[in-house]
């Protein structure tokens, strides 16, 4: 974010609690020292209001960031972003644009409970006129910023709280990872497995103790869920017929659906050898008790199950 | 339902193909596994047959011309439920009681099950678009998969038996492939490879069929064409009169002439052995070299309680055992040859026609003819090749011949060494290919 703002002016980040207290989990840092408070705003405790503003200020040209403490708070928000900061470019024949960035810190595993734990990222991936991210390594969370900060529309980046601490090779100064770009981050001819954001790192583990069965499984990372990389989850089943998809939001209606729906509805469906598999969180509100925590959402034995079963012919 | 009938692929980096002839008229009626039609590729030609018993309606008729593999040139089904011009598949829901009678007609008896009413094969779209794709009937294949659903590697085992749907092994490029069709009559035969001078010709053993060529094929470096014949009641070829060895010489000698083959290479199998010798010494054609592999009519010892067995066996359950005494190694014996034999006998003509033969040329465990004496006479170069663990013909058979006919033994091998020795075999074949210029 500090690269973005020295190079660009109209760049400014907004937020609660994003200014001397470093933001929710410490992101912002000491940015308010560096920038000062006039582009390092803390903004009441009023998503709705302060959604508003940043729409506001990205019509009128500026380049604004907006956090939110916790993802499940974007429900505040919603009319701001869906209706407004999605459809004003449409509604105006193209005339402007809203080059808006919001920051969405999400998911389970911190024991935040019910209110500040969801994946709400699918609700916001249903919207046209957004373009919605999930970075999974560093290097991806700093290029997949700047280039939403450098895209013209409204780029909602879903972050998983317990990535932030995730250490990783990242370059100095500006680069960036195309928005709507999966990436392949394993090689394998059994199985492909699409995850998103942390699951990546699940599918990875779960890859590493099945390849020891010997079942390689090809990792998809979805990066981008709107636009969605079809065709990179095309290619891959092509190549070995069978599909599961791995997502911390809830299964039912999930980017699981989706992803199964694209697959059966493309090219790759002659390819398939069996039926698609999705392993998403469990249709309930997410658990305080740790343990039921994480038996809500996918776990690594969980992919290991599900991949084992599909490759040995047990679905 | 119709059947569609697609360009298959037969060769792996094929993505058109021309039809250059059909043998059946739009409009006629066909016999499932009957010829169908020949197709080309820049690499191989190819007999294709109909993937289903019906009426013929050709929606592609063009000859010569490129298409692209996968794309319907016809469909087989009851006379009045065809499209005749190009169209689509034929949607279930036009399925009016007609058309499902139709179609149940065409379905083999045991998949209509009171409960089920039609049971179509459960498979999954990868299998279904291989077996489109090589021309196979999936009610055929037995699925391996949770609840018997069939998966790709069933129709890939299939493929690996299947003769003529194939894709044959690097066709030698060096003469345009012509249209090689097999003529009523005849036996059936298959160009495995084309190319320019004389031809080896293949004639598989007692029970087997010119599939069984494939796997020596694909270990074969340069041998030149290669003409591979189903023997009489053998894989597609049907019974001649005679059951005697004579008969059998006397149909490939028929089967050659119909080819024009006039100067040949013979490689031959136990009985294939015996009818290649004949074949060397009548004098219909020129034969420059002969290659024996195990063959029988050198003594008089045959295993009578493999042929009984291989002919009694109604499953894979009691036929497995026989088949692996061809091998001196289980692993040797190709995946599936069980399920392929079990599935060509089907309808009874083929184990008939066997045991006729066997009760002819094999009674009683012995084996009723001898060609000893023809290899006093042979001036060609010839080769032996016996498998010292053979438990079919005992390889001291082969002790005792003139000292001009070369004897390969190779010790840990049964009864079948193209399949346990192919490389070896491959090339004794083309240095004797050499040798006989």
């Amino acid at each position: 974010m500090a690269i973005a703002m020295e190079e660009d002016d109209r760049v400014f980040l907004m937020g609660e609690d994003i200014g001397v207290y470093g933001g929710a989990f410490q992101v912002t840092g000491d940015l308010v020292h560096r920038f000062g408070e006039d582009r390092v705003m803390d903004t009441p405790i009023s998503e709705l209001g302060g959604a508003g503003v940043a729409v506001g200020a990205a019509l009128a040209g500026m380049r604004p960031i907006f956090e939110f403490q916790f993802s499940d708070f974007m429900t505040l928000a919603m009319e701001q972003i869906v209706n407004q900061a999605a459809k004003i470019h449409y509604m105006l024949g193209g005339a402007v644009s809203v080059p808006l960035v919001m920051r969405f810190p999400a998911g389970s595993g911190t024991g935040a409970a019910a209110q500040h734990s969801q994946s709400l990222e699918a609700w916001l991936a249903h919207v046209p006129g957004l373009k919605v991210i999930q970075p999974s390594t560093p290097y991806d969370a700093k290029g997949m910023l700047l280039a939403a900060v450098a895209d013209p529309d409204p780029v909602m980046i879903f972050e998983h709280k317990l990535l932030y601490k995730m250490k990783g090779p990242v370059p100095e100064g500006h680069y960036t990872v195309p928005i709507g770009k999966a990436e392949t981050r394993r090689v394998g001819r059994d199985v492909t497995i699409v995850a998103t954001s942390i699951m990546v790192h699940k599918a990875l583990a779960a890859a590493e103790q099945l390849a020891a069965e010997d079942i390689e499984a090809e990792v998809v990372d979805l990066r981008s869920l709107r636009p969605i990389d079809t065709q990179a989850i095309i290619d891959s089943v092509k190549h070995t017929s069978r599909l599961v998809c791995v997502y911390e939001g809830v299964k039912t209606l999930g980017i699981g659906a989706e992803i199964s729906a694209s697959i059966a509805e493309s090219e790759a469906f002659d390819y398939l050898d069996a039926p698609i598999v999705r392993l998403g969180g469990a249709d309930c509100p997410l658990p305080y008790n740790p343990e039921l925590e994480k038996a809500a959402v996918p776990q690594v034995p969980d992919i290991i199950e599900a991949v084992r079963a599909l490759v040995r012919r047990k679905v | 339902m119709a059947t569609e009938i697609i360009l298959p692929r037969v060769d792996m980096d094929m993505a058109t193909g021309k039809v250059i002839a059909w043998h059946a008229e739009d409009g006629a009626r066909v016999e499932k596994g009957q010829l169908l039609f020949d197709i080309e590729t820049d690499k191989a030609a190819m007999e294709i047959e109909a993937p289903a018993s019906g009426v013929l309606r050709i929606v592609d008729a063009r000859i010569g011309v490129d298409v692209p593999v996968g794309n319907t040139i016809g469909w087989i089904g009851a006379a009045d439920e065809v499209p005749s011009a190009p169209a689509k598949p034929v949607p279930a829901a036009n399925s009016d009681a007609g058309l499902r009678a139709a179609a149940l007609q065409m379905l083999p008896a045991e998949r209509v099950t009171a409960e089920d009413g039609v049971k179509t094969p459960r498979a999954t779209p990868c299998a279904r678009r291989l077996a489109k794709q090589h021309g196979i009937d999936l009610a055929t294949v037995i699925g391996t998969g949770p609840r018997r659903r069939v998966q790709s590697d069933d129709v890939r085992k299939v493929i690996e038996q299947t003769p003529a749907t194939t894709p044959t092994t690097a066709a030698a490029p060096t003469a345009p492939a012509t249209q090689r069709a097999v003529a009523p009559g005849g036996l059936h035969r298959v160009w495995l490879r084309q190319g320019n001078g004389a031809p080896s010709v293949l004639i598989h053993g007692f029970g087997a069929e010119l599939s069984s060529w494939r796997p020596l094929l694909t270990a074969s470096g340069d041998v030149g064409p290669v003409l591979a014949i189903d023997l009489p009641g053998h894989g597609k070829s049907p019974m001649t009169e005679g059951a005697d060895l004579p008969a059998l010489v006397g149909a490939v000698e028929e089967t050659l002439a119909e080819e024009n083959v006039a100067s040949l290479h013979l490689l031959g199998h136990s009985l294939g052995g015996a009818v290649a010798t004949l074949l060397a010494t009548r004098g219909a054609v020129e034969v420059r070299s002969l290659l024996l592999l195990d063959p029988a009519g050198l003594g008089p010892e045959i295993n009578g309680a493999f042929i009984a067995g291989f002919l009694r066996a109604e499953s894979e359950a009691s036929l497995v055992p026989w088949l692996r005494e061809l091998v001196s190694k289980e692993a040797n014996l190709p995946q599936g040859l069980a399920a392929a034999t079990l599935r060509q006998r089907r309808d009874g003509r083929l184990v008939a026609a066997q045991a006729r033969i066997a009760a002819t040329v094999l009674p009683d465990g012995t084996q009723a003819f001898s060609t000893r004496a023809l290899f006093e006479t042979l001036s060609i170069p010839a080769k032996i090749v016996f498998g010292t663990d053979d438990r079919i013909i005992p390889a001291r058979h082969a002790l005792g011949l003139p000292g001009t006919v070369a004897l390969h033994l190779f010790p840990g091998t049964g009864h079948t060494p193209q399949l346990e020795r192919r490389s070896e075999v491959a090339r004794l074949w083309v240095e004797l290919l050499r040798a006989a210029g």
